[in-house]
């Protein structure tokens, strides 16, 4: 069912994670593969974001946050004080809990951080905003609102905007935080469809609250506790046969 | 492992509920058809007539009614609580497990009408076959045995009752050819040969359908779908674990 | 016997209902009361002066048929502009450090701390700090001086609501911008300063107003002029300095142009708050 890739694109090795001193995440060793969909698991608080934030950086933001041990990406190292951020937030795309449209039109959204990265013509802007907004399936509902201000879209429309800025700067990689935990069902699930289309063309690694969101979506899930990770293994393991107790526990409701 | 988790408590009582319900179910299911096979049994070996048929189409409707209504429980647990690993296993096999059960008070039902007819026919003597009233009995042990297993969720008794299986299947080749042999010796004994030899063929079934409620019982446990592979394979999977 | 008593109960209840509303309608019509006193006054006063020749001729000396306020007026829109030019800039970019990147550091509280204290103190002070530090020095009054003093009541009030805007906007949205490989300058602009556009114009704009009615701080600084004058670096005639003048002479004419001059500042406080909520309305709706 997932992808016959078995190249694992992003790398945690003893990786350590600190709140100033509070220890979040403690010795992850964690391979995900390329082209497939990883979810993390696990109740609040468990480090699960704190994890997906690690794979774009987004914790160097916040002074008292730090990392030790290895993280790579592919061959580099991404945890080195000479990564260049923007290059990496460019191959690492992210996406919020709650839509973030920026306060500019829909066409703007989208061209946005294409403008951070390259320099287009005005006719090649057009078809990459275009293409961007054909993968997130949103271009047949504001093809004629191109103009309007992001925020004028629906809920659901608002993260697929997200999304199709996201991929606008093709990223290798797409982080999405809880992408659904502000939606209605049926944006929900429209989320989940194009994160099927998605896979494969990109290596998506999703932070969710909701088990049967990452039993749908996801190849591989890896739950997590007290800043550990359980269990990681394909989806169908862990919601069918997980191998640990408590893994068990957590996915059929016995603890959480 | 997981044996102790089938019975620690859901956060959801309801869910815990639910699914004991459904496991009571069975088993109540499984008593039921223990019984029908029992008097079917009664019925071949005893001596004077007895009536068990009333009784015994009776307490068919009721095993098929309960088919039904364990059937529904399922469908209504994986629609309303999404289940998932132990439950999700025990949800999806207990469907298999009911209608392993009515298969086998079917194959009882009809064991009892053959031995009706057989009881006013003297053509074969009890003794001769006694071997298809032995097979019955290891069949009824093997029935007694996957129901235990599937109450404690026993691994080791549901391989037990795999290896009654296997003695079943013995039972029924040797039935065969000591028919075969009255037969030939005696063509008159033919039309209640062919009885008995249906009743032991039915017997040969139940054997196999308690086979595949020990390995749905596995397979709650275990998550190892163990259809079709051997059981040396599952021992070793047993001592590993 | 039981229902008498609880009717009594509700009878009670409702009466301190009704006096709670009476009592409240009455705070509400006190202070409706003065404002349209004064806001009557001002029109009835002022309306009346009100001619062409208030923006045309110049302010006359006392006892003349003909006069406006045209220097007045020149002179306070010149200084009003100036002061909102420099203050602008510097309030938004002191907004912005403190919005951005002085949340948490001691240079940030103390920059807060200072801009509080400055927002609040009482103008004259200004006035007086300007007439110490540049009227003194130059030894005359001028138009600058009072640009400079317009100036240091602007920063507080920008610096304020820049920064209380900034932190409106959710963290998520940096962070969305921040994730797609923005430098932190980039994302301020164009993300962050972009949704709190209206909030940080709205800004402007009180200080605007405040401003163009500040009397204390010209009076020290740009002083008067009763000639045209266009130059900066002489004293400048300012409407609520003329107003001051005009208003407590006994010359009839005088105050009649000082009502002129109080209702045109009305005027223009009431038409750029009016602004500030349309420009806010339109943005969050």
């Amino acid at each position: 069912m997932h992808n016959s890739s078995t190249n694992v694109l992003i790398q945690f090795d003893h990786f350590n994670f600190y709140y100033g001193k509070f220890l979040a995440l403690k010795d992850i060793n964690l391979s995900i593969l390329q082209g497939v969909v990883t979810a993390f698991i696990g109740p609040s608080g468990c480090g699960k974001s704190t994890l997906l934030r690690a794979i774009n950086r987004m914790y160097a933001l916040y002074p008292g946050q730090r990392v030790e041990g290895g993280l790579r990406i592919g061959d580099e190292n991404i945890l080195a004080e000479d990564v260049d951020l923007s290059e990496l937030r460019k191959r690492v795309g992210m996406i919020f809990q709650k839509p973030t449209p920026f306060p500019m039109s829909v066409y703007n959204n989208i061209a946005y951080g294409v403008r951070l990265h390259e320099n287009l013509s005005r006719s090649a802007m057009d078809e990459r905003v275009e293409w961007a907004l054909r993968k997130a399936a949103l271009w047949d509902e504001v093809k004629d609102k191109l103009n309007q201000e992001g925020m004028s879209l629906s809920g659901g429309q608002q993260q697929r905007l997200c999304i199709a800025r996201g991929i606008a700067v093709h990223p290798e990689i797409l982080l999405l935080d809880e992408p659904t935990s502000a939606l209605d069902p049926i944006s929900t699930m429209r989320i989940e469809e194009l994160i099927s289309e998605l896979r494969g063309e990109f290596t998506i690694v999703i932070v969710t609250h909701n088990m049967q969101q990452a039993a749908r979506v996801s190849d591989y899930t890896a739950y997590m506790y007290l800043g550990e990770v359980v269990e990681y293994n394909k989806t169908e393991t862990i919601f069918y046969n997980p191998q640990k107790t408590e893994t068990e526990d957590y996915v059929t409701g016995r603890f959480g | 492992m997981n044996m102790e988790n089938a019975q620690t408590e859901h956060i959801s009582k309801q869910f815990d509920v639910e699914m004991e319900n459904i496991r009571s179910g069975v088993l109540t299911m499984g008593g039921l058809v223990e019984r029908q096979l029992a008097g079917a049994l009664h019925a071949l070996g005893s001596e004077e007539n007895i009536d068990l048929l009333t009784v015994v189409k009776a307490r068919e409707k009721e095993i098929n009614q309960m088919q039904v209504d364990i059937d529904h429980q399922c469908a209504q647990i994986i629609v309303r609580r999404q289940p998932a690993a132990i439950d999700l296993r025990t949800v999806l096999t207990i469907s298999k497990v009911v209608s392993d059960l009515e298969r086998i008070g079917d194959e009882a039902k009809k064991i009892a009408r053959r031995a009706a007819r057989l009881q006013g026919n003297d053509r074969l003597i009890k003794m001769q076959y006694f071997e298809t009233i032995h097979a019955g009995e290891l069949a009824q042990q093997a029935l007694g045995r996957v129901l235990n297993a599937f109450a404690r969720l026993d691994v080791n008794e549901a391989i037990a009752a795999y290896d009654s299986d296997e003695e079943i299947d013995i039972a029924f080749d040797v039935i065969m050819r000591q028919l075969i042999g009255f037969m030939m010796e005696d063509p008159r004994t033919i039309s209640s040969g062919l009885d008995v030899l249906f009743v032991a063929k039915w017997i040969e079934r139940i054997g196999d359908h308690a086979k595949n409620i020990a390995e749905a019982v596995v397979q709650i446990v275990m998550g190892k779908d163990v259809r079709h592979a051997s059981l040396e394979e599952i021992k070793a999977e047993l001592e590993q674990d | 016997m039981k229902y008498r008593k609880i009717s009594w109960l509700l009878f009670k209840r409702q009466l301190l209902d009704w006096m709670s509303v009476i009592l409240s309608l009455f705070a509400i019509l006190f202070g409706l009361f003065w404002l349209f006193w004064i806001l009557w006054t001002t029109l009835s006063l002022g309306i009346s002066g009100l001619s062409l020749d208030l923006f045309t001729e110049m302010t006359p000396p006392p006892n003349s048929e003909t006069g406006g306020l045209a220097n007045a007026i020149m002179g306070s829109l010149m200084m009003v502009g100036l002061a909102t030019l420099l203050g602008t800039p510097i309030g938004i970019f002191s907004g912005i450090y403190l919005a951005e990147f002085g949340r948490r550091n001691m240079l940030g509280e103390i920059v807060r701390f200072i801009n509080d204290i400055l927002l609040s103190a009482p103008s004259i002070i200004i006035g007086l700090f300007i007439y110490e530090i540049y009227v003194t020095r130059r030894g005359h009054f001028s138009g600058w001086a009072g640009v400079l003093a317009l100036t240091l009541i602007v920063i507080p009030v920008v610096v304020r609501t820049t920064e209380n805007m900034l932190r409106l906007v959710p963290t998520s949205l940096r962070e969305a911008a921040y994730a797609l490989g923005a430098p932190n300058w980039h994302m301020i602009l164009n993300v962050s300063l972009r949704a709190s556009f209206a909030g940080v114009i709205t800004g402007v704009m009180l200080a605007v107003a405040r401003i163009s009615g500040e009397t204390a701080p010209l009076l020290f600084t740009a002083l008067s002029n009763q000639y045209w004058s266009l130059n900066l670096d002489e004293p400048l005639a300012s409407l609520p300095v003329v107003i001051f003048k005009f208003a407590m002479s006994p010359f009839a004419d005088w105050s009649r142009l000082a009502w002129a001059g109080v209702f045109l500042i009305v005027l223009t406080v009431l038409l750029l708050n009016i602004l500030a909520r349309l420009i806010l309305q339109r943005k969050t709706s």
